[in-house]
């Protein structure tokens, strides 16, 4: 069993008033309530954080890609897994990643990539989104007519970049190049492991299984959600013949760990509140660009929903979080109880823990990665072990050249680390 | 009137075409709500044969998955014109539809004989930015289309089907509607169209509804300026959609321009 923090990059501090007075934390969230200042220690305590967690043991830790968006503001992915690829030593870079339509051309996703992979001696898992319609259509100008077209043909050019030896030419519908000949090309072999995170929609899972690619599936709805997309990913790949090794399906969960239920709703009751009721605070005219989704997915998605759209959905409170299974949150036993349960019923190999979310401050995360890494992971390690081989990872370096792994500053493990 | 089918390219295109009415033939481009049989086109009817395509990816219009582009949609309508025998007649268009019958005047500009144009789209002024159609959600979408939203017109265009199947099939209708429109429109409905209105040599009529919130009448002035031979109508009472709201109105002032 794999374990990645995943970490989304939000903006802390909005106002309490957010959600009453803006329509929107994507797109045309106001730029007067981004303070620079702020993003450069929030920036760096969720470089931190990763740090940690990768310090603490985690397998992977991840950095996704967003625009306008305050619910996270890495519009660069690379540039964040650039600034923790020297600072780690072992982990996993998982950058889930470089949506690739939006790249011109798609060769610098190539390009950036096997830059990364080099320099972090073989550690990039290389996420290929589609990308959100808020992302592709509303601020980069993608035409939903094309977008998809064009992500299958960057990921081919991209694939072929890495892996073809000689020169080639590519006369593609949406870019056309004479020579792609990419220096450098990254160190795993034949390329890092593709990973496919995707929000649902029926052809990226038959798309996954038949690329061979790992299958994400990354909502914030939680595991009993989670369990009906997963349930559609495995019975795909039962149609189409593809042994269910857990190993390839990834799967996103909200997680707080403390000494009781009640602490934890405490601590972290307002954060996730923060989480669902502000940084999901999206105005219904960004979510879906006509032709964003196929008429196969819109006529499957219709057939619940008579006269019920352009609706917000309602605020939530930490107990129906909880409730609906959005977040799992509890003591470490309790915390371990329900992740093996979602481990075991989504079939998973790889769960991302979203260890920080919301407004959760800088200190509050680094207890619950603590908590999380030292409490919980050891007693869920073993599963999967024996069973299944994990083919969706990094080959890295034996003898990597990198500096020196981080030096804990957290004091309650500088003292037993002598830092 | 009545529908047939017509086969364009070997098959690669299935084209639904509303037709009807005695008198010279007239070219009906319909706009980003897809096509109507509505009161407007019998009126019209009733003085030319009037000849109303679907535009592929519209309704029952297949073929969409060639077109990539304006200029291949050009090329489709350059091919099912040629096909039909159609040149040397009036066009009467509305927005998407107006543009298309303005870039086909331009390439072409022997093949109409005049152009009345409804709200026509491919122009872009930042100072007056066309509604991001595609960024509304349909409630908001259905208080900008029309000059009065407790008018009959209004109120029946804001009716959605209960029964699920038939809300399933009006789901799908404008999710093809949009979608293709937003094929040829979006982000920013310009594709260039400025540059190659000077070529338009038909005499052109530009009609607005006075309160049309997608397109503002503004560009009625914009158009005017780029085209050789163009004269604005703007419709009191009436928004977007003028065939809608003033139909009677719209086919007088048409008819009164064709005739001439």
């Amino acid at each position: 069993m794999k374990f990645e923090m995943f970490h989304l990059m939000p903006y802390r501090e909005l106002p309490p008033d957010f959600r009453e007075k803006y329509r929107s934390v994507w797109v045309d969230v106001p730029s007067h309530l981004f303070d620079p200042v702020a993003a450069h220690r929030m920036y760096n305590d969720t470089l931190d954080e990763l740090e940690y967690a990768a310090a603490l043991g985690y397998d992977g830790i991840c950095v996704n890609e967003h625009h306008q968006n305050a619910y996270g503001f890495m519009p660069s992915p690379n540039i964040m897994a650039a600034a923790l690829a020297r600072r780690t030593r072992d982990v996993a870079l998982v950058v889930l990643g470089n949506s690739i339509a939006l790249y011109n051309p798609p060769i610098r996703v190539a390009e950036e990539f096997a830059m990364l992979d080099c320099i972090s001696g073989g550690r990039l898992v290389a996420g290929f989104p589609v990308g959100t319609s808020m992302d592709t259509n509303y601020v980069y100008g993608i035409n939903p007519a094309t977008l998809r077209d064009r992500y299958y043909e960057a990921e081919e050019l991209i694939i072929k970049a890495w892996t073809e030896p000689e020169v080639f030419s590519f006369d593609g519908k949406y870019t056309q190049l004479r020579y792609v000949n990419i220096w450098p090309r990254p160190i795993q072999k034949p390329h890092p492991p593709v990973w496919i995170p995707g929000g649902g929609s029926i052809e990226t899972w038959d798309w996954s299984l038949k690329k061979g690619y790992l299958y994400a599936y990354l909502s914030y709805s939680g595991f009993k959600r989670g369990k009906t997309v997963m349930d559609g990913y495995w019975r795909a790949a039962e149609r189409l013949g593809v042994e269910p090794n857990p190993y390839r399906a990834g799967f996103l969960q909200l997680v707080a760990v403390g000494e009781s239920e009640s602490e934890v709703a405490d601590k972290f009751g307002p954060h996730g509140e923060y989480f669902y009721n502000k940084m999901l605070h999206i105005y219904p005219g960004f979510a879906d660009a006509p032709g964003y989704r196929t008429l196969e997915t819109i006529k499957a998605g219709l057939l619940g929903q008579v006269g019920r759209f352009g609706d917000r959905p309602p605020e939530l409170t930490f107990k129906d979080l909880v409730e609906q299974g959005n977040i799992i949150a509890g003591t470490p036993d309790q915390v371990t109880e329900q992740l093996e349960q979602v481990i075991k019923d989504l079939h998973i190999g790889h769960l991302m823990i979203l260890n920080q979310f919301g407004s959760i401050p800088h200190d509050l995360a680094m207890e619950n990665i603590r908590r999380c890494a030292t409490q919980v992971l050891p007693k869920l390690r073993h599963l999967w072990e024996g069973e299944w081989e994990d083919h969706w990872w990094i080959k890295p370096l034996a003898n990597p050249q990198l500096p020196g792994p981080l030096r804990l500053r957290d004091s309650a493990l500088a003292a037993t680390s002598g830092d | 009137m009545e529908t047939r089918t017509v086969s364009v390219r070997n098959g690669m295109f299935q084209t639904p075409v509303l037709e009807g009415g005695t008198g010279s033939p007239l070219l009906f481009l319909h706009g980003t709500h897809g096509l109507q049989r509505d009161r407007f086109l019998n009126l019209l009817s009733d003085r030319f044969h009037v000849i109303a395509p679907t535009h592929p990816g519209f309704g029952e219009a297949t073929g969409s998955q060639h077109l990539l582009d304006l200029w291949d949609l050009l090329y489709y309508y350059l091919d099912f014109l040629d096909q039909e025998g159609l040149r040397g007649l009036p066009v009467v268009a509305h927005s998407l539809g107006a543009m298309v019958a303005l870039e086909l005047a331009a390439l072409q500009p022997e093949r109409f004989t005049r152009l009345a144009l409804i709200a026509p789209l491919g122009l872009w002024n930042p100072e007056h930015p066309v509604a991001d159609i595609f960024a509304l959600t349909p409630s908001e979408l259905a208080a900008l289309m029309y000059c009065d939203a407790s008018s009959e017109a209004a109120q029946a265009a804001a009716r959605v089907p209960q029964e699920p199947d038939a809300f399933v099939q009006y789901m799908l209708e404008r999710a093809k509607a949009m979608s293709t429109s937003a094929k040829y429109l979006f982000p920013i409905p310009n594709r260039g169209l400025s540059k190659r209105l000077h070529r338009v040599q038909a005499p052109t009529l530009l009609v607005w509804g006075e309160c049309d919130r997608i397109v503002p009448p503004a560009y009625a002035e914009d158009f005017r300026r780029y085209l050789p031979h163009a004269e604005v109508a703007v419709l009191p009472r009436a928004g977007y959609l003028p065939q809608d709201e003033q139909p009677e109105t719209l086919a007088e002032t048409v008819l009164a321009f064709l005739t001439r």
